[in-house]
């Protein structure tokens, strides 16, 4: 039943575990962690989405790893208010603004930025980041996963695309 | 960004470029988004975003790591399942793997395409209990006793049906018909619960369905050795497992005597 449920996800549960990690070594043990919690729990697999049931555990997994091996790692905020989402929007991080279209020439942004950018999310925004544009899910998977509601997961995606944008139109 | 879009808008587009507005809404928004310039430019920053964001190096997992992660699971399966350790990914596992692929994809079809056909049948079952319900009685033969149902049945159906008598149980047999599923006539009994009918239609092995509502009918179906059994009723589906069950038991005893 395990081959059948976890084995099958696992180049994509490595993915995420390395984004939420953002090393390859940390996300290595976390993967081996969250197969050996799988393999223990393949029977409260419910039999309705394997994909969203194996990339729930190890997204748990790689954050518990974080919490024992690197507290510091794992920053959770309190969703942003709507009046400090639009201070973001209006200032960037880092108080500069993004104008108009025209700077959409920023987004020459190249990988090393965008990965820069992303590790300085806050870890909620960054999980439903990577879930919808690297494993490629839809809404109510990420739902799932995460556990929160459809409308937490679309307030989180619209402002954690807002911060990146910002904080991308931002660097030097 | 002055006129910055509304908190309600900027949910809308990520819906949007996520595919996540249903058709109607869709079409609304493409439509405001033709004449806006301020969610046309907040739409060409999204995508511009989602771009970057998947043009990114893929990571991929180490060799290495497949082949601790395989040892460390061993030691957890019980021996008879251990499998050999896989030295390292070779071209013919990849091979393999693809071809896999094609035919676990080629068999899902193959199950969408029963699994449809399957919900035809039980349809078509259904259709026959709700004409029965128009006739001035739902069955052909009436009889409440089981042993009548077999020189009839027989020479007009292929699979003869396992009657049973559930009344200890609630369910009084009343009658039976002939459906046409398929074009073949099959044997239907019918049994009565207070003012509800239920029908029992006796099918060809491998037709059952999960349980499910059509036209506001329920359905039930298992299986035995020989047959699928497919229950209709108005009964909530809670009864029907009852009856269900209160079949099967009184269908093994009558088996094994």
């Amino acid at each position: 039943m395990f081959d059948e449920v976890f084995l099958p996800h696992m180049a994509e549960a490595y993915r995420l575990a390395q984004w939420l990690t953002g090393n390859a070594y940390d996300a290595e043990d976390v993967v081996q962690d969250a197969a050996l919690r799988a393999f223990r729990g393949i029977k409260t697999f419910g039999a309705v989405n394997a994909r969203a049931w194996s990339l729930t555990i190890v997204r748990n997994t790689a954050y518990s790893w974080l919490m024992k091996n690197r507290p510091k790692a794992v920053v959770f905020t309190d969703d942003l208010s709507m009046t400090e989402q639009q201070e973001l929007e209006h200032e960037g991080l880092h108080g500069k603004r993004i104008e108009t279209p025209e700077e959409i020439a920023l987004f020459k942004a190249d990988a090393e930025d965008v990965q820069r950018a992303l590790a300085e999310l806050p870890a909620q925004f960054r999980e439903v980041i990577v879930l919808r544009e690297i494993n490629q899910l839809n809404y109510r998977d990420i739902a799932e996963i995460t556990n929160v509601p459809i409308g937490t997961v679309m307030s989180r995606l619209s402002r954690g695309r807002q911060l990146l944008i910002a904080l991308l139109g931002d660097r030097k | 960004m002055t006129a910055s879009a509304t908190d309600n808008d900027e949910l809308q587009i990520n819906a949007y470029c996520d595919g996540e507005l249903d058709p109607a809404s869709a079409i609304e928004f493409e439509r405001r988004l033709a004449g806006d310039e301020v969610l046309k430019a907040q739409y060409i920053r999204l995508l511009t975003l989602r771009r970057i964001l998947r043009s990114l190096p893929q990571y991929d997992m180490s060799p290495g790591l497949k082949n601790r992660m395989n040892s460390g699971l061993n030691s957890e399966r019980p021996r008879t399942t251990q499998r050999p350790l896989q030295g390292s990914w070779s071209f013919h596992a990849l091979a393999a793997a693809v071809v896999l692929g094609a035919v676990i994809s080629s068999s899902i079809m193959m199950m969408i395409d029963r699994q449809n056909l399957r919900a035809g049948v039980a349809s078509q079952v259904v259709a026959g209990h709700i004409r029965s319900l128009m006739a001035p009685r739902p069955f052909d033969v009436a009889s409440s006793d089981r042993r009548t149902f077999k020189p009839w049945f027989t020479s007009r159906v292929h699979e003869l049906p396992q009657v049973v008598d559930l009344a200890a149980q609630g369910f009084t047999l009343v009658g039976g018909r002939v459906d046409v599923v398929g074009h073949e006539p099959v044997a239907t009994i019918v049994y009565k619960h207070a003012a509800h009918t239920v029908s029992l239609t006796t099918l060809p092995l491998g037709q059952s369905v999960s349980a499910r509502e059509i036209a506001g009918y329920n359905v039930r179906s298992w299986d035995d050795a020989e047959c699928t059994y497919m229950a209709v009723s108005d009964l909530p589906s809670a009864d029907l497992a009852t009856f269900e069950r209160a079949f099967s038991a009184e269908s093994s005893v009558l088996e094994s005597n």
